[in-house]
């Protein structure tokens, strides 16, 4: 009885493991394809320059904020058209204080600063206190250690010419990726989930995701979602449901470049992984069956959408399957065992990032113009099985939040050092 | 980058007679022989699409398989070597490490072998790389 069980189990996970394994390799064939031919824009009304604002929640980012908000005086878009609101949430450091000059110098830069009182409870209570500020037709975000280009607000707001187009996304790129090898591994993954991943399945027409940064909303459409729901950890997974759920879809734009500082080191990885993680579990459990009974989706974006929201439960799937199938070959099981015990491997290359396998990264870095960094993809391993633990964890956490009903917000920020800024060619 | 079809066409043909050439080695076990297929099919539908020259990708092709099958007899006589020190314990560790073992090589060949392929240009323009 027990075998049996345990037999249902491993081949239940490998099946879901090689269903993930097929939906990437039609990403990577899908992006090959696409690349072959030209990329299909819209068509750009030169005229369509909506009024803008940029949401930039920082918390105790002193090292990073002056940098982007330099930026954003550089950017190629009308000043009398920008709004910049830069949502001081808490602060101990000197975040509000460099905000607060570069507010004095610019008229289309402002600052709101939330006290210890009202503030830190959250990126998403942030972005709504912001959001509630704002007055441009479209609301971009991005977070404080980002580097966009100068041209970055046309290219994302471009494709809201589509009234169908809710959300838009662009495409972080990794500043200091050169800094050691953690950060050249977190650009590998980055690579694998947007320049391929993100890509295809806005080629396809599936569901895009936003990322929470270097992206933005239709203000008609945030307002009839009610804004950032507050009690997510991952607000930017959550509303990516919402907007398809509301009958809108997301753009992917990838080359809307914006550059990030990646984690460099290994705990500060895990910290904003299992938040990462959580988040999107909690999304999950939020909006699966949403996803299965709505009626603004497709079969195909159905489908996509549920293995996008079950995404992180793999690396604990994956564990699964690697005990069910020692205990079954251990205890001389069928040779159907056997032999799909010889597929479970190949998920050890799969678990990175988005779940992305190691030859949807290499075209991804192929494409990108990248030769050196393919040497490194045999050591995603290493990351693939911290993600296992990580995303245990996180379910662990999860579940038990659920039962102690704990409260899942709170500010699980990155510390950023400012460790890009040597990598800035002024 | 432009659609390479007859990279494609030709790289199945030989592609087949490679994989009939392998399957009749009989020396070669089912598992191997399932993880020089992946490797085959991997390599053909996605790299032949790329920039390059046809002879620098069934080079690599070509020189995936050997790889592949020098690969499969390093274990074969770990393996062999494994049991007649440790004894039977051995072969439970084997059996569990095999799968993994077996398909390591294809992920390093993978990652060398999409170097030596014209680079595209990069997308990175304001950044130092």
């Amino acid at each position: 009885m027990i075998i049996e069980a345990l037999e249902v189990v491993f081949l239940f996970s490998t099946a879901v493991i090689i269903a993930y394994l097929v939906r990437h390799y039609v990403f990577t064939l899908t992006v090959l394809r696409r690349t072959s031919k030209a990329r299909s824009n819209v068509a750009v009304d030169a005229k369509y320059e909506p009024t803008v604002s940029i949401l930039i929640p920082a918390r105790d980012e002193e090292q990073v904020i002056g940098r982007l908000l330099q930026r954003m005086t550089e950017l190629t878009y009308p000043n009398d058209k920008l709004q910049i609101i830069t949502i001081n949430d808490a602060s101990s450091d000197s975040t509000g204080r460099i905000a607060d000059e570069y507010a004095h110098r610019y008229a289309f830069i402002e600052v709101l600063h939330r006290g210890f009182g009202n503030g830190g409870k959250g990126k998403a209570a942030a972005m709504n206190s912001g959001f509630e500020r704002s007055t441009g037709e479209i609301v971009l975000c991005f977070d404080a250690d980002y580097y966009p280009q100068r041209d970055i607000v046309e290219k994302l707001v471009k494709e809201f010419v589509d009234p169908a187009v809710g959300a838009v996304q662009g495409r972080p790129v990794v500043l200091n990726e050169a800094q050691n090898v953690v950060t050249r591994l977190v650009t590998l993954e980055r690579i694998g989930g947007y320049r391929v991943d993100q890509e295809a399945r806005d080629n396809l027409g599936l569901i895009p995701q936003f990322g929470g940064t270097v992206g933005g909303f239709r203000r008609s459409v945030l307002e009839k979602l009610g804004g950032f729901d507050e009690s997510m950890l991952t607000e930017d997974t959550d509303l990516t449901f919402q907007v398809y759920l509301a009958g809108f879809k997301v753009r992917y734009v990838g080359d809307a470049e914006c550059y990030e500082e990646a984690v460099d080191n290994w705990k500060a990885y895990w910290r904003q992984r299992h938040r990462w993680a959580r988040g999107h579990m909690q999304v999950c459990f939020k909006h699966a069956l949403n996803v299965l009974r709505s009626k603004k989706l497709n079969i195909k974006k159905k489908i996509d959408g549920l293995l996008l929201l079950h995404v992180y439960f793999m690396p604990v799937l994956t564990l699964v399957s690697f005990f069910s199938g020692v205990s079954l070959i251990l205890s001389q099981s069928s040779q159907l065992v056997n032999a799909v015990w010889f597929f479970v491997p190949v998920s050890f290359y799969s678990v990175v990032g988005n779940f992305a396998p190691f030859f949807e990264i290499s075209i991804g870095a192929y494409l990108d113009g990248r030769t050196r960094i393919q040497w490194l993809i045999p050591l995603l391993l290493f990351s693939y099985l911290y993600n296992i633990l990580i995303c245990t964890k996180a379910f662990l956490d999860l579940f038990a939040a659920k039962m102690l009903r704990k409260s899942q917000s709170d500010w699980a920020k990155t510390r950023h050092l400012g460790n890009g800024n040597g990598y800035i060619v002024n | 980058m432009k659609f390479k079809l007859s990279h494609l066409v030709l790289g199945l043909f030989l592609e087949t007679i490679v994989l009939c050439l392998i399957t009749s080695f009989r020396f070669i076990n089912i598992e191997s022989t399932a993880t020089l297929l992946i490797f085959n099919l991997l390599f053909l539908s996605l790299t032949f699409h790329l920039n390059g020259a046809l002879y620098i990708k069934l080079g690599m092709l070509a020189l995936g398989n050997i790889t592949g099958l020098f690969w499969y007899f390093v274990l074969y006589y770990f393996a062999t070597a494994g049991v007649a020190f440790f004894g039977e314990p051995f072969n439970v560790f084997y059996a569990i490490s095999y799968p993994f073992l077996n398909f390591m090589w294809i992920v390093a060949f993978w990652s060398l072998s999409l170097t030596f392929f014209p680079k595209l240009k990069s997308t990175a323009a304001e950044v130092n790389p």
